[in-house]
């Protein structure tokens, strides 16, 4: 689909297919705030292989992905259950190689994002005085050197830590609204997103809701990716179930600490993968088995913000 | 009056925070200690988390973690990590943070990334998120954890966190800002500082009933004690008041209401 398309709508299995590949190095978005799972299960589903996964905290879509076989590589700062609990498929990849092993490249969250950062501006380097002395230096993944470097600062001599920057073939968030043509809009926490999307070749966008690019042209503040970095649209209420989104629905804490006891166990973990994703065709069919009455719990009472007023500076 | 462990834990930790302080608040024992502080004593004080919030009012329920929608009710500011781990934290405008931990060491240093060997752990704990970037450059860092000896090794297996490195003058040498580093460690058994020299842990104050030596007996090296030791005052009816009635109604922290 080419980038400038007037309609990039499509299924997330049909957005999923056509833009992640195996091998690939896949950007989720997201900071607790709006993660995308829904597009990681369908990742599951298709059984995509040997990813390298990057985001700037990992939650249980991660963990999902790491157990169900698909990732070869992790690079963020934290891999945690929010509960919080461990995210054990996690915990089992790294401490026991099920059901694979995997490589990992941590960062501090400011030393991710500003690699998330260089990436976007295609920038060499950043230079920053956060994760000097810390195990983020001395233990190295599979960028090695090129993941950071410690010099003197040309200008005062100064130790100074220079990051470099990280690029993805495919990045996937969920946001609050979109239009069609692929223009993504997200407010409330925004976590390392806005950076870590833009420094991706290929950007499949999930929505809440598809708006009319009125809405967008009227309040194109809240734009965090636009349309010509987009290649898919997709239309996905509840996406980020058992997450949250502001202003829409809130997080499921019961889902998220049943998660943690189930996956505790490998047998576990399996039951629940067949349970709730490759059980399952589509996030529909997923949002029917949640129940209606438990998800209309979560949805938010409104709190509108007054309108802003850009004006239209159409005269001379 | 009685009161928990943990009332006591988060109270203790909440006085760290002096009114009209720019606060950054990491997740778990933070939430509750600096709600705390921002409706007992520290009213003026800015709260930030690191997921892009600056509030400046009290949350309107107690958040869960440190990125709990929730708190963009209170936010006057809600932006993404470069203004809160970049312009505030980075800048250098943030005069106290507060971390928990899972252990901390002699000299401050924080693992919160694996028990065992980094390559092949024999326990893989969460990582970092921003709190190496917290310890890195906040003025004051104040470390929470339940007192454990087990949590108080010698050294850190990998350091998550930097606190003052090997000691002395190891921390500036590294490159990390001066005027920076851990002030502070907050437990259950009492409040510790640092040796301005060495940049070694020492107790400064124990709880009301406890004695120096189980505090001795509950760190893994020989442990300094200042030589000005104090008691710390108990919790105030008025603070447990406020911690039990405005800050944690339901228990989320104070009765684990939240694993439901």
């Amino acid at each position: 689909m080419p980038l400038q398309a007037e309609d990039k709508r499509m299924s997330m299995r049909e957005a999923v297919a056509q833009f992640v590949k195996d091998g690939d190095t896949v950007y989720l978005g997201g900071f607790l705030h709006g993660e995308p799972h829904a597009a990681v299960h369908e990742i599951i589903r298709q059984g995509k292989r040997d990813l390298t996964i990057s985001t700037g905290a990992s939650t249980i879509f991660v963990d999902l992905l790491i157990g169900a076989g698909c990732v070869a590589r992790l690079v963020t700062s934290y891999c945690w259950n929010p509960v919080p609990a461990p995210t054990y498929a996690f915990r089992r990849a790294v401490e026991k190689g099920v059901p694979r092993a995997i490589e990992i490249e941590e960062y501090s969250l400011l030393g991710l994002s500003l690699a998330y950062f260089a990436g976007a501006l295609n920038l060499p380097f950043v230079a920053t005085k956060t994760m000097l002395g810390s195990g983020f230096l001395e233990h190295r993944g599979f960028l090695g050197q090129s993941k950071c470097k410690v010099i003197a600062s040309p200008f005062n001599g100064e130790k100074v830590c220079l990051i470099g920057p990280l690029r993805h073939d495919v990045g996937i968030a969920q946001v609050q609204r979109a239009d069609k043509r692929g223009n993504g809009q997200c407010w409330g926490i925004l976590g390392p997103t806005r950076y870590g999307l833009n420094s991706c070749s290929r950007v499949i966008l999930c929505a809440e809701e598809v708006v009319d690019e009125e809405v967008v042209l009227h309040d194109p503040n809240r734009t965090i990716i636009p349309a010509y970095r987009v290649c898919a649209v997709v239309q996905e209420p509840w996406g980020s179930h058992p997450s949250y989104v502001q202003g829409c629905y809130d997080r499921d804490w019961r889902f998220t600490a049943e998660y943690a006891r189930l996956t505790e166990s490998l047998e576990g973990f399996k039951a629940f993968l067949e349970e709730w994703v490759l059980g399952v065709s589509d996030r529909g069919e997923y949002i029917r088995k949640i129940g209606r009455d438990r998800l209309e719990a979560l949805r938010c009472k409104r709190r509108e913000s007054s309108p802003v007023d850009y004006g239209s500076h159409s005269g001379f | 009056m009685e009161y928990t462990s943990t009332e006591l834990l988060i109270i203790t930790a909440g006085r760290e925070i002096h009114d009209g302080e720019v606060v950054f608040v990491g997740t778990f024992w933070p939430l509750p200690a600096s709600v705390f502080a921002k409706r007992a004593h520290a009213k003026g004080c800015t709260l930030i988390f690191e997921g892009g919030l600056v509030c400046d009012r009290a949350p309107l329920r107690m958040p869960l973690v440190a990125s709990d929608p929730c708190l963009v009710a209170s936010a006057c500011m809600a932006g993404d990590v470069f203004d809160t781990l970049g312009g505030a934290l980075h800048a250098g405008r943030v005069d106290v943070a507060l971390l928990s931990s899972s252990s901390v060491d002699r000299f401050g240093n924080i693992n919160t990334t694996c028990v065992g060997l980094y390559q092949r752990p024999q326990v893989r704990l969460a990582g970092s998120g921003g709190a190496c970037d917290v310890g890195s450059l906040a003025r004051r860092l104040v470390i929470v954890l339940k007192h454990d000896r087990r949590r108080f090794p010698q050294r850190a297996g990998y350091i998550t966190t930097p606190g003052f490195l090997d000691g002395g003058s190891s921390r500036e040498e590294a490159g990390l800002p001066s005027g920076t580093g851990p002030s502070a460690v907050v437990t259950t058994l009492g409040v510790f500082g640092f040796d301005s020299d060495s940049r070694e842990m020492v107790l400064e104050g124990i709880h009301k009933g406890v004695r120096v030596e189980d505090v001795r007996n509950n760190v893994q090296w020989p442990l300094k004690v200042s030589d000005n030791l104090r008691e710390i005052p108990p919790p105030t009816q008025e603070e447990l008041r406020i911690l039990r009635e405005e800050v944690d109604p339901h228990g989320m922290f104070l009765r684990d209401a939240r694993l439901g």
